[in-house]
C-alpha cells in the first residue's frame, strides 16, 4: 500500500514538473499559435493561465503541434 | 468579450463586489475563531490550528453553496444578476480558501510523523468498507482537485480553447465536488463529533440547493409548454404574448417547436427577438436585461445590439435574430433562426395595437 501511494505520488510529482516547464514554454510561444487573441496579452494573464496549462499539458501540447488548417481555405 | 486577453476582467463593480466578499471571508473566519474560543474554554478548548481548519473548511463549503445557489436565484429574482456576473470570481476564491484548509490540515494531521504528509494522507486509513471509519479526508482531496481544475481553467481563455462545450461539461463537475465535499463533512463530522450545529447546517445546506434547482427547473418546464404556434403558408409564428406583457429592457423567452428558446425584448417601445443563447458560453439572454442600449448576458455580462444580434463594436460576436410581428394586438415571432447577426425591423409596440 505504501509502494503504492509513493509510487503514484512520484508520477504525480513527475507529470506536474513536466506541466510547469511546458507550462512557461507554452505561454511563452504556443499560445499566440493555437490563439491569436493572446499574442497581445500580457504578463498577468500568462501567469493566470499558467496553472491551468500545467494542469492539461497533454492537451495543449497536442494543440500546439498540430498543423493548422490555412486560413484561406473555404468552408 | 474577446479582443485580446487580460489577466483579470475587473471592471469597476467587479472590483468593488470582490473587495465586499473578501471582506466578508475575513469577518467571518475572524467571528468564527472568536465565537468557538468563547463558546470552547478550558478542558474542551479547541487549539487554533483545528479552529483556522475548521473556519476555513466551513467558509469554502458556505462559498460553495453560494455559488450553486445563485443560478437559480437569479431566474428567479433578476436582483441576483450582480452576483451572478460574477460567479467565477466567487469560485476562484473557493478555491483558494479551500486549498488553505487543506494544506493546514494535512500539515497538523499527517505532518508531524516520519512519512511524507501526502503519503501518510493516502495511507493512513483505508478503511474504505466501513462508514463509521471511512477516509472522509480522501474525499476533501479529490473534492479540492476538482475545484482546481474549474478555478484554473475559469479564465476567458480556457472556455474559448477547450470549446464552449467541452467548457461546459467540466465545470458541471462543481455538483461532484459538492456531493463529495457533503460526504466529507458528513462523515468527518460522525468521526470527529464536534456537535450538532454542523450537521444540521449541512442537511439544511443540501436541501435549499436541491429545492431551488428543482424550482428553477419545474418553471423552466411550465415556460415551454405554454406557447401556441400558428402555422400558416409553412411559416411558422410563435404567440409571444401582448406588447404590455413583455417589460421594458428585459424579455420574454418562447420556446420553438424545434425545443431552442427565443428571447424576445422590449427596448424603446420597440420589440425585437434574438436566440435566447449567448454566442459566450450559452448564457440565458432572455434572462438579462437591456443596459446602454444591448441585450446583457446575465452569466457574464456580452452584449448585443437588439435589432441584429451583433456585439457592440469592436466586439465582433454574434447570435442568430428572429423576425418579430403583431397581429391582431399581440406579439409574434417566427419559428425560424435567422443567421447570426442578420439585422431585423423591431415593430413597434405601439402601433398595431391602436388598431385592435
Ligand atoms: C486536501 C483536501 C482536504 C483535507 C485533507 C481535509 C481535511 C479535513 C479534516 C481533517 C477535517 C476535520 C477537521 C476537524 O474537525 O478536526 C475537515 C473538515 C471539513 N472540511 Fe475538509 N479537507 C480537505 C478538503 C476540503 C474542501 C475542498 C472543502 C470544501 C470547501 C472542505 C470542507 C470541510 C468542512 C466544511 C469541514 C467541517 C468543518 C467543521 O466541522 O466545522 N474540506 N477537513
Ligand atoms: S456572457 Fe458568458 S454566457 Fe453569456
Amino acid at each position: 500500500m505504501q509502494t503504492l501511494a509513493e509510487l503514484s505520488l512520484l508520477a504525480l510529482l513527475a507529470y506536474t514538473l513536466v506541466g510547469v516547464a511546458f507550462g512557461i514554454a507554452f505561454v511563452l510561444r504556443g499560445v499566440s499559435v493555437i490563439d491569436p487573441a493572446a499574442s497581445t496579452a500580457g504578463l498577468g494573464f500568462k501567469l493566470t493561465i499558467l496553472p491551468g496549462c500545467a494542469a492539461l499539458w497533454p492537451l495543449l501540447l497536442v494543440k500546439w503541434l498540430r498543423p493548422k488548417r490555412s486560413l484561406r481555405a473555404g468552408p | 468579450m474577446s479582443v485580446g486577453y487580460a489577466a483579470i476582467q475587473w471592471s469597476k463593480p467587479k472590483r468593488r463586489y470582490d473587495l465586499i466578499v473578501g471582506l466578508a471571508i475575513i469577518a467571518y473566519i475572524g467571528t468564527f475563531m472568536l465565537v468557538s474560543k468563547m463558546l470552547w474554554t478550558g478542558a474542551s478548548a479547541i487549539s487554533d490550528e483545528v479552529l483556522i481548519l475548521r473556519a476555513l473548511g466551513s467558509c469554502g463549503f458556505i462559498l460553495l453553496h453560494i455559488i450553486l445557489c445563485i443560478g437559480p436565484l437569479a431566474r428567479f429574482d433578476p436582483r441576483w444578476l450582480p452576483v451572478l456576473f460574477n460567479r467565477r470570481h466567487l469560485g476562484v476564491m473557493t478555491f483558494f480558501i479551500a486549498l488553505a484548509h487543506g494544506v493546514i490540515a494535512i500539515g497538523y494531521y499527517h505532518g508531524f510523523g516520519t512519512i511524507n504528509p501526502l503519503v501518510s494522507l493516502l495511507t493512513s486509513n483505508t478503511e474504505f468498507a466501513s462508514v463509521q471509519a471511512f477516509p472522509y479526508q480522501l474525499l476533501g482531496v479529490v473534492a479540492l482537485i476538482v475545484l482546481f481544475l474549474l478555478a484554473a481553467t475559469s479564465h476567458d481563455f480556457w472556455n474559448k480553447n477547450l470549446s464552449a462545450a467541452t467548457w461546459k461539461r467540466l465545470h458541471m463537475s462543481v455538483y461532484g465536488a459538492y456531493v463529495l465535499l457533503v460526504a466529507h463533512v458528513a462523515l468527518g463530522a460522525l468521526q470527529n463529533d464536534r456537535g450538532l450545529l454542523g450537521p444540521i447546517a449541512t442537511v439544511l445546506g443540501v436541501c435549499t440547493v436541491g429545492v431551488l434547482h428543482l424550482l428553477a427547473a419545474w418553471r423552466e418546464r411550465n415556460r415551454d409548454l405554454s406557447s401556441p404556434t400558428s402555422s400558416v403558408a409553412g411559416e411558422e409564428w410563435i404567440d409571444v404574448g401582448t406588447p404590455a406583457e413583455i417589460p421594458d429592457d428585459r424579455a420574454r423567452t418562447v420556446c420553438a417547436p424545434g425545443g431552442e428558446r427565443i428571447a424576445i425584448f422590449k427596448h424603446n417601445g420597440r420589440i425585437s427577438a434574438v436566440t435566447n443563447v449567448c454566442a459566450h458560453q450559452g448564457g440565458p439572454l432572455g434572462e438579462g436585461a437591456i443596459i446602454d442600449g444591448c441585450i446583457t448576458c446575465p452569466w457574464h455580462g456580452w452584449q448585443y445590439k437588439p435589432q441584429d444580434g451583433c456585439a457592440p463594436p469592436p466586439f465582433q460576436e454574434k447570435v442568430a435574430t428572429y423576425r418579430v410581428r403583431i397581429s391582431a394586438g399581440r406579439v409574434q415571432v417566427n419559428a425560424r433562426a435567422l443567421p447570426p447577426g442578420t439585422p431585423t425591423d423591431p415593430v413597434s409596440a405601439r402601433s398595431e395595437a391602436a388598431n385592435v
